[in-house]
């Protein structure tokens, strides 16, 4: 759906996407992860055709894309990161999507727009304020009313840029849950973020960037895993026996033990799932362990964890640097 | 209709209705009919027994003085020779045109470094489809204030009893024509600058440029422009819309019709190759803010 084939942009010496090569399937969420000025904006500006690439060619719906195809821009939706309100404030919420229907020639396409409109905006929870002028949004309504403008005329390829930033915990579930809504009727979703927490709920797969150049592209679950260094087991037990955290590292798996109250934390190697073999030692101890579990590395770690402590690993893992 | 033409059509559609919103547009009308209003009742009491006479009203003496001063009585008296309709029409045009042309400069630049066009860019609307729908909606505005200049002067020349005469449609055709090309310069000069301040500074100059050209040539002073800067006055009168004006009015004068017409089709030509040239220089610079 979206490819891109050695992608670089540079400004003047300085290099802001660096040979990059993406490769995004139809039907997938698909996180762009990086720090500010990374490379993320300015791959997307390529991607939508605003800014020329220096080398590097990308292709939408399997065609080579320029920005002179007017035609394929019908395909693609956009939620830009600053929204440029100040010259449409004078129109209201209804008017704002009507200009947008007319651009995109949606009468024509569909007949009566109008309907489509009120879904959307019912959607966000704007249809109560349809007919008030944008000058009197909030920032977060501004953002849901960006977010229904790019639906408008039901793209097959959505690009958000920092789409939920700005917006309370309600309008983050509700953008959250039309972005869900959308990708299952099969629109692909280019989302860029630095809001890792959330891209966590969202993507399919994710790909980090940092300092223009691609280090991670994975799905969600082995890019974790692989980040993973050793793993940690929290273990509750009804009661803790004193020197447990010592005796236990008999087992030749463990790491590092620590306690906390009536928890174990016990360091293991990540070469596979050693709990069954933990409470199989407990349970002979006389020990009844009331919870196994195994601490998963957010996505927030592993972010952290790339761009700014630890490249090598993530160059180990199959990043390219 | 290509996507491009549509998102124009589109896009002038609402900015001709925002125009009607905003008192900017009302009040250069207003301005540009009262100064008519004025003007035709100052003509009216400059005409005596032997005809237009200026020096019978203040208002006319003062413009007649800096007229003859600036383009030679020989001018001043074509200019009023079959009534006050052509200098009428000339200056009640002024306001509206400034409005609108420096209101397009303004806009244009503002709305480029705001990421207002990018915005739009994002459908199926690229830099070339905003700065036509700038045109279009200078155009229909300019049309509509014509057409209603048209009934005010028609029905000031009923009412004292004057007429209108046929130059003045001759000269109405060719100062339509006139304000085209320079809506298109205004385009291009939006386009090619980065600030509102510096293309309305660079509008400004050029119309000044052209019209120190045009008086050049009128005046005494046109030897020593001549003599001095014949290459750069030669060449700025190519593109300069107040030239080919003051040539098709000279043409319909001496009875060259078909003249007039080349005149019209330059200034159109003139048009497109300016609006050719913006779409080359916003395809290469792009609408990123």
């Amino acid at each position: 759906m979206i490819r891109t084939r050695g992608l670089v942009k540079k400004y003047g010496s300085f290099t802001a996407v660096d040979n990059l090569d993406l490769n995004i399937s139809a039907g997938e969420i698909y996180g762009f992860l990086g720090p500010n000025g990374a490379g993320k904006t300015s791959t997307m500006l390529m991607l939508l055709g605003i800014v020329k690439p220096t080398a590097g060619e990308i292709f939408l719906f399997n065609e080579k894309y320029t920005p002179d195809k007017l035609d394929m821009r019908n395909k693609i939706g956009v939620v830009p990161e600053k929204h440029p309100y100040g010259v449409w404030t004078w129109m209201t919420a209804f008017e704002y999507m009507q200009l947008f229907a007319d651009l995109f020639d949606l009468k024509r396409i569909h007949g009566n727009c109008n309907d489509r409109i009120e879904y959307l905006l019912l959607q966000v929870d704007l249809y109560g304020v349809r007919n008030k002028r944008i000058a009197e949004f909030s920032r977060g309504m501004l953002q849901k009313l960006s977010i229904i403008r790019a639906l408008l005329h039901d793209p097959d390829i959505l690009f958000l840029d920092e789409p939920i930033s700005g917006l309370d915990p309600i309008g983050i579930k509700q953008i959250r849950n039309l972005i869900l809504a959308e990708n299952r009727e099969g629109r692909t979703i280019f989302i860029s973020s630095h809001l890792l927490s959330e891209m966590e709920k969202l993507c399919h797969r994710i790909a980090i960037i940092y300092k223009g150049k691609l280090l991670a592209e994975d799905s969600m679950n082995s890019l974790l895993a692989k980040l993973v260094k050793d793993r940690e087991i929290l273990i509750d037990l009804e009661t803790l026996p004193h020197n447990i955290g010592n005796t236990i590292k008999e087992l030749p798996f463990i790491l590092d033990t620590t306690t906390n109250g009536n928890t174990l934390a016990i360091k293991v190697s990540k070469e596979r799932d050693f709990r069954k073999d933990i409470s199989g030692y407990l349970i002979n101890k006389g020990l009844i362990p009331l919870r196994i579990e195994e601490t998963a590395l957010s996505l927030e770690e592993a972010f952290v964890t790339i761009t700014n402590e630890n490249i090598d690993l993530f160059t180990e893992i199959g990043g390219r640097e | 209709m290509s996507f491009r033409m549509h998102a124009a059509l589109v896009i002038a559609k609402r900015r001709i209705f925002e125009s009607y919103l905003s008192p900017g547009y009302y009040i250069a009308q207003a301005v540009g009919l009262l100064l008519s209003y004025f003007l035709i009742s100052g003509f009216v009491s400059s005409i005596d027994s032997s005809g237009f006479n200026y020096m019978l009203n203040p208002l006319y003496e003062l413009i007649g003085r800096s007229l003859s001063g600036t383009f030679g009585l020989t001018f001043l008296k074509k200019l009023f020779a079959s009534g006050p309709f052509q200098f009428v029409f000339y200056v009640s045009i002024i306001p509206v045109f400034l409005y609108l042309s420096l209101s397009t400069v303004f806009h244009f630049c503002l709305e480029k470094k705001v990421g207002a066009i990018e915005l739009l860019t994002y459908g199926p609307v690229d830099g070339t489809s905003y700065f036509l729908a700038f045109f279009i909606k200078d155009m229909v505005l300019t049309i509509l204030y014509l057409l209603l200049l048209i009934l005010f002067l028609s029905a000031a020349a009923l009412l004292n009893n004057l007429v209108l005469g046929l130059a003045f449609f001759y000269v109405l055709v060719v100062v339509f024509f006139m304000m085209m090309l320079l809506y298109t310069i205004s385009i291009m000069i939006s386009v090619l600058t980065d600030s509102s301040a510096s293309a309305i500074a660079l509008y400004i100059a050029v119309i000044f440029l052209f019209l120190i050209v045009l008086m050049g040539s009128f005046t005494i002073i046109s030897t020593y422009i001549t003599s001095f800067s014949s290459v750069l006055s030669w060449v700025i009168n190519w593109v300069s819309p107040f030239f080919y004006g003051g040539l098709a009015i000279s043409f319909i004068e001496a009875g060259y019709i078909v003249n007039y017409l080349l005149i019209l089709l330059v200034m159109t030509v003139l048009s497109c190759l300016f609006l050719l040239l913006s779409h080359l220089v916003i395809k290469v610079k792009g609408v990123h803010s």
